[in-house]
């Protein structure tokens, strides 16, 4: 019983981290779904939200998850840009153009990151980031609870949206078959432009939520990659419940893989899971 | 409504030279196309039709020539502004959306500006020369066979509003009763005042159905005309009746 | 195959010249802070020309050269400390990462464009975990995490340490050449063109595309054994960073993918650029960034696929080969 007992935290918090973790990862996974470009500058997407909200909270005194409300459309409007100016040009010179462009994006955001706030590793300490809360015998930190109900939220709108709207419908048929979104009348060069948008938002959200729960660095961006890449594996591209899925696994992997091989291997738990998926079954658990 | 034929032209594709990369696939193709007619362009496989049929539709464009529609020169114009002004492709092996419903399909049909406003409409008059698709609106478009996504193809280019409809390979791959229907479908749409352009690689049974036909040999126009003169043409016989 | 085909452009006489006058700059007397750019120039051009490899003739974007400098390295620190002397650490560093390779091949190559790319970032990132966790050899640690100094190579002097820079960024230059005209390039270049047309024609695919991977770890590791000799120590951040990849990568856009040239004239442009960039660390990579963007948006075949274009080039070519 008391084995039980002590997994049973390290299983809630994998879960719970999971619902970021798959956060985290929509926005990747939307955008190789539809525009078949892997982003490699997300992570550092996600980093951007986490010092927005950094920003937010220490400037200007907002707390970080309204400061969303402002962030939202702001970050919405540059993904719209990178993608329309920068990486649909990539596209017409070739599929290694794109991977390439997003890697010097990567790298510009990175320095940027490190010029104006140094290599410092930094949180989103609010008040209530600190505090935590239990369920019968497990106790865990509140915000890990609060990532998980931004998660399922975030998950239900995307999925209305795509299945709703004109925009939404258009997407998931880009995604299909882009010939044939073509021949509908879709736009497909701004509908990439408003999935990327969409992807950014994603992303922000994700990350402010991270910066709430662990502290960052300018360079976490590769490992948020990582992790995103990892859920992706493990759930599938291009599935919403696939990726929440993934983001559970990994979740999982790290909090139960940290419980019996010690806090350090945790991530190298985690990595090696989605190695081993990959090697395995190349197309991941839900993929298409 | 019927509409007078030989008002003007829809469409006119003048002398137009197409490449894939660098290899030429139309040369100095020209057709005429009246309102309400319904045209067919033949020819054994790689002929060419198809490229016609996507640098018609955008996906390509001419190196040489024009393409003009209702007048305006779309020579240049990029596909979804050319569904807008009217000409909807049903592709070559139909491309239907394979994880959306039967339904989302068709309502992906309707995405254009034109179309958007009467898209009940059309719903209810795809559903009535296709009541199949009605039956099956909410199953997975994977999920059905050659013949009824061909239908939902058609469904879905008709919900676009089109004034011109060009079909790509209808028949390929279904049997001659299914085919039958579809082209039964066509003709009731023909009366309605859409004109057709299809391409077949069945020759014998498109000039049946069409009124003018072009026969197409490697990426060149090398007969045109009344259809059911052309199928009593000696040549014609020989080369794709097996007489 | 006969060593004819190695023979330059220009005549081998000409480039005979160049090596040696190269070789001597150490002797003559160049400036302190020049020679550590012209190593470096050596070590980069090395990498370079393996990542031209993959990326302009496999079709194969590989972001894990990391793995294979670090690798190299590590695998030299580490025999240094087990008493084996420096160059035994060059040849079984190249082996390692050269198996290390073979290895990850197995994962890696199933894995079609895009996955592909996702995993080779992933990687350097795994090798740089473990090597934080994993201490083989002794307990002393130098610098920060687990880092090791390399012993034995005190004695040697710096011209002995570009001599082995010289030699391996002038040999990728040849094997380059030799590759390219051989069946193994041939075969890629088929590939390049259209591969499921390869694939059909009885061309290996697979096979031709681990080649081309195994060589550019081999190489790859061993210009980093190389570095790290010179450098004297290694540990795991700086060994697995990314840094390498946007070095190389920079180089060979610049230059020009998929060309011969290229890598070289890239590398001369992006270490020039280190040398005037020098003072400002973190703005120097955003520069990077912008100047790798900008080329692959409007230069994308880079400086040597521009002149190529350019009738004066095909005029000088002509000049050039015909003595």
């Amino acid at each position: 019983m008391a084995f039980v007992n002590e997994l049973a935290t390290p299983i809630v918090m994998g879960i719970l981290l999971g619902g970021l973790y798959a956060v985290v990862a929509l926005g990747l996974s939307l955008v190789f779904g539809v525009v078949k470009e892997i982003n490699i500058a997300h992570g550092d997407l996600v980093v951007l939200g986490s010092y927005f909200g950094y920003v937010a909270m220490t400037v200007f005194g907002i707390d970080p998850i309204l400061s969303l409300l402002i962030g939202m459309p702001v970050l919405f409007g540059i993904g719209f840009m990178i993608q329309k100016y920068l990486l649909n040009r990539a596209f017409r010179v070739s599929m290694d153009a794109v991977l390439i462009i997003a890697f010097g994006l990567s790298i510009i955001l990175e320095n940027i990151f490190l010029k104006v706030w140094t290599p410092m590793s930094r949180g989103l300490t609010t008040p209530y980031a600190l505090s935590s809360f239990s369920i019968g015998s497990i106790r865990f930190p509140l915000v890990y609870f609060l990532d998980f109900i931004v998660a399922i939220i975030v998950m239900i709108l995307l999925r209305e949206f795509l299945k709703r709207t004109y925009l939404g419908i258009a997407i998931r048929a880009a995604a299909q078959d882009r010939k044939a979104a073509h021949l509908m009348g879709i736009n497909t060069a701004r509908v990439y432009a408003f999935t990327f948008a969409i992807s950014m938002v994603i992303a922000a959200i994700g990350g402010v939520f991270l910066g709430l729960t662990f502290p960052f660095t300018p360079v976490s961006g590769m490992s948020f990659l990582i992790i995103a890449l990892g859920v992706v594996v493990l759930g599938g591209l291009g599935s919403i419940a696939g990726t929440f899925v993934g983001g559970i696994l990994f979740g999982l992997a790290q909090t139960v893989g940290g419980h019996f091989f010690g806090l350090a291997a945790q991530m190298l738990v985690a990595y090696t899971m989605v190695l081993v998926v990959l090697a395995l079954i190349p197309r991941g658990i839900f993929g298409r | 409504m019927l509409l007078p034929m030989g008002q003007g032209t829809i469409l006119k594709v003048s002398h137009i030279d197409a490449f894939h990369g660098s290899f030429q696939a139309l040369w100095d193709v020209t057709l005429e196309i009246h309102p309400g007619e319904i045209v067919a362009i033949v020819g054994a496989n790689g002929a060419g039709k198809s490229t016609l049929l996507d640098t018609i539709s955008g996906l390509l464009h001419p190196s040489q020539g024009s393409i003009e529609f209702e007048g305006k020169d779309i020579s240049a114009w990029v596909p979804y502004k050319i569904v807008d002004l009217g000409i909807s492709q049903t592709p070559e092996g139909r491309r239907i959306f394979p994880d959306m419903t039967v339904l989302e399909n068709l309502k992906v049909g309707s995405y254009n500006r034109r179309a958007r406003p009467v898209r009940e409409q059309n719903l209810k008059r795809v559903y009535q020369l296709f009541p199949l698709l009605e039956e099956k609106k909410a199953q997975l478009a994977k999920t059905l066979s050659g013949g009824q996504q061909q239908m939902l193809a058609i469904g879905r280019s008709l919900m676009s509003n089109p004034k011109l409809m060009v079909l790509d390979e209808m028949s390929l791959g279904l049997a001659p009763l299914i085919v039958n229907e579809l082209y039964r479908v066509l003709r009731e749409i023909r009366q309605e005042g859409i004109t057709i352009l299809f391409v077949e690689q069945n020759v014998r049974r498109s000039l049946l159905e069409a009124g003018k036909a072009y026969i197409m040999e490697s990426g060149r126009i090398v007969l045109s005309g009344d259809a059911s003169a052309l199928r009593e043409e000696e040549s014609v016989k020989r080369a794709y009746f097996g007489a | 195959m006969r060593l004819t085909i190695l023979r330059p452009r220009g005549g081998l006489t000409p480039t005979i010249v160049v090596i040696v006058a190269l070789a001597l700059l150490p002797v003559i007397g160049v400036p302190r802070i020049w020679f550590l750019y012209i190593f470096l120039f050596f070590i980069y051009l090395a990498m370079a020309n393996m990542w031209n490899l993959l990326s302009g003739y496999s079709g194969l974007v590989s972001l894990c050269p990391a793995a294979f400098v670090g690798l190299g390295g590590y695998t030299l620190a580490i025999m240094t400390w087990l008493g084996l002397p420096y160059y035994a650490g060059i040849i079984l560093g190249s082996i390692t990462a050269a198996l290390f390779a073979m290895l990850i091949s197995i994962p890696v190559f199933r894995l079609k464009g895009i996955y592909f790319a996702i995993g080779t970032l992933v990687v350097p990132e795994i090798l740089r975990f473990a090597f934080l966790l994993w201490k083989p050899v002794g307990g002393a640690i130098h610098g920060r995490g687990a880092g090791y100094t390399v012993k034995g190579v005190a004695g040697l002097s710096q011209a002995q340490v570009y001599w082995f820079a010289l030699a391996i960024g002038i040999a990728s230059i040849f094997l380059m050449r030799y590759i390219l005209r051989s069946r193994l390039g041939r075969g890629l270049a088929a590939i390049r063109d259209n591969e499921s047309t390869a694939a059909s024609c009885g061309i290996n695919v697979f096979n031709l595309k681990l080649y081309s991977f195994v060589i550019s770890a081999f190489i790859t590791g061993m210009a980093g054994t190389i570095l790290y000799i010179y450098q004297g120590y290694i540990e795991p951040a700086s060994a697995f960073n990314v840094r390498w990849l946007i070095t190389i990568m920079l180089a060979t856009v610049i230059g020009g993918i998929g060309t011969e040239e290229g890598p070289i004239v890239g590398t001369i442009i992006v270490v020039f650029l280190y040398f005037v960039l020098a003072k400002y660390a973190e703005i120097s990579l955003i520069i990077q960034g912008v100047i790798l963007i900008g080329i692959m948006l409007l230069a994308p075949r880079g400086i040597m696929g521009i002149i190529r274009e350019t009738p004066s080039y095909r005029f000088m070519l002509q000049w050039v080969t015909r003595c």
